[in-house]
């Protein structure tokens, strides 16, 4: 069985496919496109659940790609070296699992070039698969830059005229963070070889303790900063509500299931992992960052009207949450971290879902111009529901979960009185989430239904296909959280 | 004297002999004949590679009396020289197709732009040095001209004036030198600078000498140049511009850095701080232009502003990223203007001209958009890894260096700006009623092309070999 689990095939397949895709040979017949590639994505799925299945937390899979007898950048210490551990399993599978989610729901919201359209939507696969397996700094952030070159089409190939606006914004947002994050990498590069003599990017051979304090918190903040554009933390957030809004639906998708979650995983690698002497520094800092962008965007989202602007928003208050299990710098927050890592992106996916059945049905997202369509939607309402309880934390689902087990873990860090004064001060105000969560469902399912959209259809089998994995997913994690959190514990 | 000539300047004299082949050709046959000027160029070019090989390389060869010299660092350089030259020439057909007359004239010209720049590499003395830069600048004078219209002569005429000034300043800094040292061998120079308490006539005269090395290279002072040269200019002559000149002078300011002008505290700082300038300056020039032309020249610019910064900063190591960067950036530089001339010169410009290139021919535009993908640092392309490669540089040379990286990264993000706003275009939804042009390569502008990109790719997966080879030659200069 070992035999045939190959790291550089989980994560070069998608990318050798988008370029067969792209390449003249192929057809240009769209159902053939399409259901290709969703082969290929439940292949990937699959193959990526096997690798889970033989997955033992104890002896990570690692992988290193020669060429020609020489490693990549040589005379840097530069190795192309793929390590999956227990965090980097649970996200390549949450990946492979949200990007089958998008390539089902792409059937209906992608009209045109769908050559160009799926095989960007493989490369940014293999982009992301490639960030969460990294185990080197220049590898992982060679895949962070590639990242954008799909993300950046895929984006633009939202139907409305700011798309491409939307588009640009996250480009420049994500190229000045990780321009920032660049000198970070160099610096500790730099340091880590006149510090330890040992010449090597590899994260396994970083010692940070030896390097000059000072130049460790540099280090760390600049990172942190490249970091920040992706989570986001709140003042460099603001490319994400355009990206998410004027995005196709199973972009949305996968920018708020997967994309944001590279952020927190950098921050987990990098720093947490890597450098954990000046993040115990900076985590109080960063706590209370994460506290901000719980409070503030929660209620931001309230005041929204557009209703993927909403989810949009509910996604940077979550991911606070995930920074400040990550700040807690304990076990049980980090699991519960990781854990709501896998939540929130089965949440979102689902409310992104949602709000694009709506979009496409009613061609509106203006929350007061929708109303009342659960009379003519009921298995949407019914999916929108379970969604939405779910995402305000109620019991039996995965959030839930997540969400005490984080404030518990912030409540024990022994770093600093700041995060358990941010998690106090975190919790409370988590009941904003049921209140624009509860907007959303209210305004737009509730109440008279208009005359214009009394012939709207129920959803189809594809975004019911959709709904139903991530509910069931929710329900499964929320009820047997333990699979996944001693998987993620294992660490 | 002669076996000077057979030990290191065979290259050279092989295409001084094409050059009075053309010249006397261009005398003689009919301009029916015009395309055999471009196959002779060809062939010259390629016997000169040839007879790199013959060159005396170890370790350093001292020839007409310590006047021109060669070791490994000369010959790599004459090598990217002779290849760029050898594009440019296969870039060269629809040009020589609009000038029949001066077909030959033409082709010699760019021999001797070529015989220039690689004598400016191996000059070991003031006075060849100078006379090297004056061959390469009145070759270019001409080659800026060559395409009809009057924007090419303003072009012409403005490169000609800032160089002027510019070899005026060099000049200046040079006797200076002189009246300090009494000799205008940098051998010499060298050995006494290194020796002596080094006094501020000294930097005075380095500052002086690589503001006019500057000039070519479109840094600070002397950049102004570069935007109406661009615009005027006929794309092969911008790929020879774009590359050659560069190449030369960076050759020899490198050595400088090391050598006669490296004991100079002031010269780095000055430089630092020109080359940020620069990067400042063509960034933000470029962002609201929407001439292709006008972008690439901002960003040729910016790119000579980003390796005269780690050139500064001399070490071996950052010449060798220096090295390897120019390499890459060669290739991805030829390959756009290789595209532009499959394109035409004579169409529109203007970035939202290109709209939806890419569906109608995938190979060529897909070629040019990774071309334009490594120019703005993306990886899997060898831009990405030289970016990387030179910021290290930067990086290991001292905490104080920290901020000006920083602002460079930062102004990267800039470029990237104005590299997509060329790039997206070509990706965009063609209109119905406006007919897309068709692109009619012929093989050599897609031999050029093509071959430059799967470079850039290779040079992006696989870079050990070639920055091996850049280490050794930094560590032997």
């Amino acid at each position: 069985m070992e035999m045939f689990l190959s790291i550089p095939f989980l994560i070069f397949m998608p990318l050798v496919i988008s370029l067969l895709i792209m390449s003249p040979l192929f057809t240009r017949n769209e159902i053939v496109i399409r259901r290709f590639v969703k082969g290929v994505c439940v292949f990937h799925f699959l193959y990526a659940i096997l690798m889970l299945a033989c997955f033992d937390p104890a002896n990570p899979y690692v992988s290193e790609i020669h060429f020609f007898g020489l490693d990549w950048i040589q005379s840097l210490g530069v190795k192309f070296v793929f390590k999956i551990d227990a965090i980097s399993m649970i996200l390549t599978v949450l990946t492979s699992f949200v990007f089958l989610l998008a390539s089902i729901a792409s059937k209906l919201n992608i009209r045109k070039n769908h050559k160009f359209y799926y095989s960007m939507l493989l490369l940014l696969m293999s982009a992301i698969l490639g960030i969460f397996t990294a185990g080197d700094m220049f590898l992982f952030f060679l895949f962070w830059e590639l990242e954008m070159v799909p993300a950046y089409f895929l984006i633009a190939f939202g139907d409305n005229e700011n798309a491409k606006a939307s588009a640009m914004k996250f480009v420049l947002f994500t190229f000045l963070g990780s321009m920032v994050m660049l000198l970070g990498i160099l610096l500790l590069h730099y340091y880590n070889y006149i510090s330890n003599g040992i010449l090597s990017a590899t994260f396994s051979d970083i010692i940070d303790s030896s390097i000059p304090v000072g130049i460790q918190n540099l280090i760390a903040v600049c990172l942190i900063i490249g970091f920040a554009v992706k989570l986001p933390i709140v003042p460099l957030h603001t490319w994400l509500p355009d990206a998410h809004t004027n995005a196709p639906t199973p972009v949305s998708m996968i920018l708020a299931g997967i994309l944001l979650k590279t952020g927190a995983y950098g921050i987990f690698r990098f720093n947490y992992q890597t450098m954990p002497d000046s993040f115990t520094t900076i985590a109080p800092v960063l706590a209370v960052f994460a506290l901000i962008n719980i409070i503030y965007t929660a209620f931001i989202a309230y005041a929204q009207t557009d209703i993927k602007r909403i989810v949009a928003y509910s996604s940077i208050s979550n991911m606070g949450l995930i920074l400040l299990g990550l700040c807690a710098f304990n076990k049980l927050a980090l699991t519960a971290s990781v854990f709501h890592m896998v939540a929130h992106a089965l949440v979102t996916c689902g409310l992104f879902m949602t709000a694009g059945i709506v979009y496409l049905r009613c061609k509106t997202r203006d929350i007061n111009s929708i109303g009342g369509i659960a009379s003519v939607m009921p298995r949407l309402f019914g999916f929108g529901v379970l969604i939405v309880l779910a995402s305000i934390g109620i019991p039996m689902f995965a959030p839930f979960v997540s969400e005490i087990l984080t404030m518990l873990g912030a409540l024990n860090s022994e770093l600093s009185e700041v995060i358990k004064f941010s998690a106090i001060f975190a919790l409370p105000l988590l009941i904003l989430s049921s209140a624009y969560m509860l907007k959303f469902l209210h305004c737009g399912f509730y109440g008279e239904i208009k005359p214009e959209f009394e012939k709207v259809n129920d959803i189809s089998i594809h975004e019911f296909l959709i709904l139903a994995a991530v509910s069931a997913g929710l329900i499964i994690f929320g009820i047997f959280p333990d699979a996944l959190l001693s998987l993620a514990g294992g660490m | 004297m002669l076996n000077d000539i057979f030990n290191i300047l065979l290259p050279q004299m092989a295409l001084g002999v094409f050059i009075l082949i053309q010249l006397v050709l261009s005398m003689i046959l009919s301009p029916r004949f015009y395309k055999f000027s471009r196959l002779i160029s060809i062939i010259g070019i390629s016997l000169s590679v040839v007879l790199l090989s013959t060159v005396q390389t170890e370790p350093q060869y001292f020839g007409f009396k310590n006047s021109i010299m060669s070791d490994s660092y000369t010959l790599l350089f004459d090598f990217i020289i002779l290849l760029c030259g050898f594009f440019t020439a296969l870039l060269s057909r629809s040009l020589i197709r609009s000038r029949k007359r001066n077909a030959y004239t033409f082709q010699a010209i760019l021999l001797s732009a070529v015989f220039g720049a690689m004598n400016i590499v191996s000059a070991n003395d003031f006075i060849t040095l100078f006379v090297s830069i004056e061959l390469l600048s009145f070759s270019t004078y001409f080659l800026i001209a060559a395409s009809k219209g009057y924007y090419s002569k303003e072009a012409s005429f403005k490169y000609l004036l800032t160089s002027a000034i510019a070899t005026g300043v060099f000049l200046f800094g040079v006797s200076y030198l002189y009246g300090i040292t009494g000799s205008l061998n940098l051998s010499e120079i060298y050995e006494i600078t290194a020796t002596q308490e080094t006094s501020l006539m000294y930097s005075i005269a380095s500052i002086l000498i690589a503001a006019g090395l500057l000039a070519k290279l479109a840094v600070f002072p002397f950049a102004n140049w570069i935007i109406d040269v661009y615009k005027g200019c006929e794309t092969s002559v911008l790929a020879f511009l774009s590359t050659i000149p560069k190449l030369a002078m960076f050759g020899i300011l490198c050595r400088l850095l090391v050598f006669p002008l490296g004991s100079s505290f002031e010269l780095t700082f000055v430089l630092v701080i020109l080359s940020l300038v620069t990067a400042l300056w063509a960034n933000t020039y470029a962002i609201r232009e929407n001439n292709v032309k006008v972008i690439f020249a901002c960003s040729a610019s910016a790119n000579s502003s980003y390796v005269l910064l780690a050139a500064s900063l001399v070490s071996v190591y950052n010449l060798s990223t220096v090295i390897f960067y120019l390499i890459c950036y060669v290739l991805m530089n030829i390959a756009v203007f290789a595209f532009l001339n499959i394109y035409g010169d004579k169409n529109s410009m203007d970035v939202n001209s290109f709209k939806g290139f890419f569906h109608k021919n995938h190979g060529l535009t897909g070629a040019y958009a990774f071309s334009i993908i490594g120019l703005a640092g993306i990886p899997i392309t060898s831009g990405f890894v030289a970016k990387i490669y030179l910021f290290t540089a930067i990086a290991n040379s001292g905490l104080i260096f920290v901020p000006f990286l920083l602002a460079l990264l930062i102004l990267t993000v800039v470029a990237l700006y104005y590299y997509l706003k060329v790039l997206l275009p070509l990706f965009g939804e063609y209109d119905k009623n406006t007919e897309v042009k068709l692109l009619n390569p012929v093989f050599s502008q897609k031999f050029v092309l093509y071959l430059t990109a799967i470079a850039t790719l290779v040079l992006g997966l696989y870079p050990e070999r070639v920055i091996e080879l850049c280490r050794f030659i930094a560590y032997n200069i």
